[in-house]
Order: structure tokens, then C-alpha cells, then sequence
């Protein structure tokens, strides 16, 4: 018997349907809902840096689901750039965070308020 | 959309979740219902994932909704992140992080990207997360003898919580009813010849068949122009050279499949090679911006100037009193 090989078989168990995606998406939104209302309501900046790391994390879980539900592997891919600019956005942030700590001896976003524009 | 959850539910869901966060949140007068928030959280929470996961089941048959550890996972990651946004100690809040971290890791276990679930554990929980606990460790003032477990001002009270909470469950309420609304017109996948891409490893092949023990002894798996192994998909079976310059067509292993690394390989080194030399440059300039960053003297202001001289005098004075 031939059988049709398709990328189900080869890394996939099988297709997905558009309900259960839509599971995943919504987790996606309600981990980036809740990154966001944390970046906008704390106040120590290394939080608020975290906050940001949990925003990227919500983005990836989008990205590995549609990869999964279209079969395709760019998905995959572009989460490894996600952690590639999170890496990045850590190491200049925490930099940030020590100098501005060094000056100010305080974590407190509302020291910094004279910078605003 | 009203294949995805009833409305009434989601809205009525993120009234809810809003609420908890809203109680959960830091505050300054000390009455702290945290756990009540977080209970209310974690209900709506509940009532978004148990609606979605009731209609699939019962609109389609159970095969639609997602298995239960789908439904662990998601509410792992969710209170995790919860408690990453209200715990008032930032270590807490960090390892909290990792711990969301860690359920994301299994969704995407779940979703078959077995890859990038351990990518995200290494680097992420790994290497991300510890940079950041030495951040916090160092960049924290050192609690005094008296106060030793005094959390400071700007941790216990949140900024504009109110608006803050409301603004971003209305962004979910809004972002997930266009989502819903969405799915349902995605086409299907295609059905894409996945194994081709064994075409493309001779080697491994070459190795496999070894294993199986049906290469014989000298002979070879024999490239096309473009350094492709000669596969036949249909038969399952693959060109050989023989040792004495003959061909032959001998079936592949059963067990022989593309594994997720090596689709996650290729189509990183095929398909985007500008992306990585791109991401190469960013992490380069992060390590050098870090560096230039941190490496600077600092000059202290007059407040912190003001307000270290007044700790050392209140240190000078203190010991003075004790050991005249």
C-alpha cells in the first residue's frame, strides 16, 4: 500500500482546526493584556522590564500557533529572532537600569519624570 | 465568532478578569485583597477557557477541543503572569516569570515545536532570568537591621491602576472578538510534502540505512546535480551506488522522518539567511551598548549625595552610642 506522506506525518501529529488555534490566540492576547497593564502600572522599572520580557512571550505563543495550524515552519523561526531581540532589549535595559540606579539610588520610574517631554 | 465562545461570556469574562486584576494590583493604604483578585482572575479566566472549551466539545465532537494539558498549561501561564504583575517583591515577580516561562514551554510542547520549548527553557530561564535576579539583587537597596523586610514605596503602589486595568482588558475584549471573528474564514492547511526534505540530508540517510543494516558494504547513496539524495516518495525506497558502480533502489527505514529541529534548521538556514545575520549584528551592538553603558562613571546628584551623607552620619552617630 502506498501511502501519501505529508507534513502531518513528518513533525505534526495532524491538522489543526480553526477552534482550538483559536484557543491559543487567546491565551496569546491575555498574556500580552496582562504584560501590558503590568508595564503601565508598576513602577519599578526592572518590573516593568519583565512586563515587556511577557509581551514577547505572548507574541510567541501566536507565532508557534499559526505555525502549527499552517503547517509551515516560519513561525518556529521568527520566535528564535523574538528571543534574539528580548536578549538583546535585556542586556541595554538591565545597562540601563544599574546606571540609572547608580545616580538616583531608586528604582523609581517617577525620578526620571523631568525627562518627559 | 459564535463558533469560538458565546459573547456573553467573554465579555462578561473580561468584567470579571478586569476586576480581580484590578483588586490583585499593589496598593498603597495596605488593605490588600490580593487573594480575592486573584481569585476573581483566575475565575474569569476559567470561565473564558471552560466556554471555549464546552463549545468546541460540544458543536464538533470532543476530537475539536484541545486536550486537558493544553487547559494546565494555559492557566499555569496565566496566574503565573499574573503574580509576575502584582507580587510586590521583584524576586518573587522574576521567578514567577520563570514559572510562566515554564508553561509556555509546554503549550509549546503541545503544538509540536519541540525545539523552540527548550530554546525558550534555556534561554529564557536560563541565561535571561538569572541576568535580570542580578540586576534586582544589585540594584536594591540593603534592608537595614530594623527593617528588614520593608518593601519600598514605588513596589506597594500601583500607577493609575484603574485606568491601567481597564484600557488593557478592553484591548483583550476588543483584540480577541476580532481574532474569534477571524479563524473561522482562515483556509485549511495545505498538505505539503514534508519528507522532501529528506531529499536533502544524503547523509543521514546514508547513516540510517547503515543502522538498518541494508547499505551494503562500500556502496554509497548516490547525489543529484543539485547534492539532493535520489528518494522516491511514493515507494519509499532510495538510490543506491554500488561498490562495483552499479545502481540500486533499496527501501527506506520505517521509522526515518524529519524531526522538528531539522525543519526549524533548514528553514532558519534556507529560507532566512539575512534574518540571522541581522540578529547577529543586534546582539552584537546590545553587548557593546551594555558595556559602554555600564562601564561610565556615574556622578551621584545632590539629593542621593544629601541622602548618603545623612545615612552615614545616622550609621556614625549609632555606633558612636554603642561603643563610646
Amino acid at each position: 500500500m502506498i501511502e501519501t506522506v505529508t507534513l502531518a506525518q513528518a513533525g505534526f501529529p495532524a491538522a489543526m482546526h480553526q477552534v482550538t488555534l483559536a484557543h491559543y490566540l487567546f491565551i496569546s492576547g491575555a498574556m500580552f493584556m496582562l504584560g501590558l497593564i503590568g508595564f503601565l502600572t508598576r513602577r519599578n522599572l526592572i518590573i516593568m522590564f519583565l512586563c515587556t520580557e511577557l509581551m514577547f512571550q505572548a507574541a510567541g505563543v501566536a507565532l508557534v500557533a499559526f505555525s502549527r495550524f499552517h503547517m509551515n515552519m516560519t513561525g518556529q523561526s521568527f520566535v528564535i529572532f523574538i528571543v534574539t531581540v528580548a536578549a538583546a532589549e535585556a542586556a541595554m535595559a538591565l545597562a540601563l537600569v544599574v546606571l540609572l540606579f547608580r545616580k538616583r539610588e531608586s528604582l523609581d520610574a517617577a525620578e526620571w519624570q523631568e525627562m518627559k517631554g | 465568532m459564535d463558533q469560538v465562545i458565546n459573547p456573553l461570556a467573554l465579555y462578561g469574562a473580561c468584567a470579571l478578569g478586569a476586576l480581580g486584576v484590578l483588586l490583585a494590583l499593589p496598593r498603597r493604604d495596605g488593605k490588600n485583597p490580593q487573594i480575592l483578585g486573584a481569585l476573581l482572575a483566575s475565575l474569569a479566566g476559567g470561565i473564558v477557557l471552560v466556554a471555549m472549551g464546552l463549545k468546541a466539545g460540544g458543536m464538533f465532537g470532543a476530537g475539536l477541543s484541545p486536550s486537558v494539558y493544553f487547559y494546565v498549561f494555559a492557566l499555569m501561564a496565566l496566574g503565573a503572569s499574573l503574580r509576575v504583575i502584582t507580587h510586590p517583591r521583584p524576586v518573587y515577580a522574576a521567578l514567577y516569570f520563570v514559572l510562566s516561562i515554564l508553561a509556555t514551554a509546554g503549550l509549546f510542547l503541545i503544538l509540536s515545536a519541540e525545539f523552540m520549548a527548550f530554546a525558550l527553557v534555556i534561554v529564557y530561564a536560563g541565561a535571561i532570568l538569572i541576568t535580570y535576579l542580578f540586576v534586582i539583587m544589585l540594584a536594591t537597596q540593603a534592608p537595614t537591621e530594623d527593617l528588614e523586610n520593608a518593601l519600598t514605596e514605588y513596589d506597594t503602589a500601583a500607577r493609575e491602576p484603574v485606568i491601567a486595568t481597564a484600557s488593557g482588558f478592553v484591548l483583550l475584549a476588543v483584540l480577541s472578538t476580532l481574532m474569534f471573528r477571524g479563524v473561522g474564514e482562515l483556509p485549511k492547511a495545505p498538505a505539503i510534502n514534508g519528507q522532501a526534505l529528506l531529499a536533502e540530508m544524503p547523509r543521514k540517510i546514508e547513516s540510517a540505512l547503515l543502522a538498518a543494516g541494508s547499505l551494503p558494504s562500500g556502496a554509497k547513496v548516490t547525489f543529484d546535480a543539485s547534492g539532493d539524495a535520489k528518494v522516491d516518495f511514493a515507494a519509499r525506497t532510495v538510490e543506491i551506488k554500488l561498490a562495483d558502480g552499479g545502481t540500486q533502489m533499496v527501501a527506506l527505514p520505517k521509522d526515518l522522518s524529519v524531526t522538528n529541529t531539522e525543519m526549524v534548521g533548514f528553514n532558519l538556514l534556507r529560507d532566512h539567511p539575512g534574518s540571522i545575520e541581522i540578529a547577529g549584528v543586534i546582539l552584537l551592538m546590545a553587548m557593546l551598548g551594555a558595556v559602554v553603558l555600564s562601564r561610565k562613571q556615574v556622578q551621584l546628584d545632590e539629593d542621593a549625595k544629601e541622602r548618603h551623607a545623612k545615612l552615614l552620619a545616622a550609621e556614625f552617630t549609632q555606633g558612636a552610642e554603642t561603643n563610646p
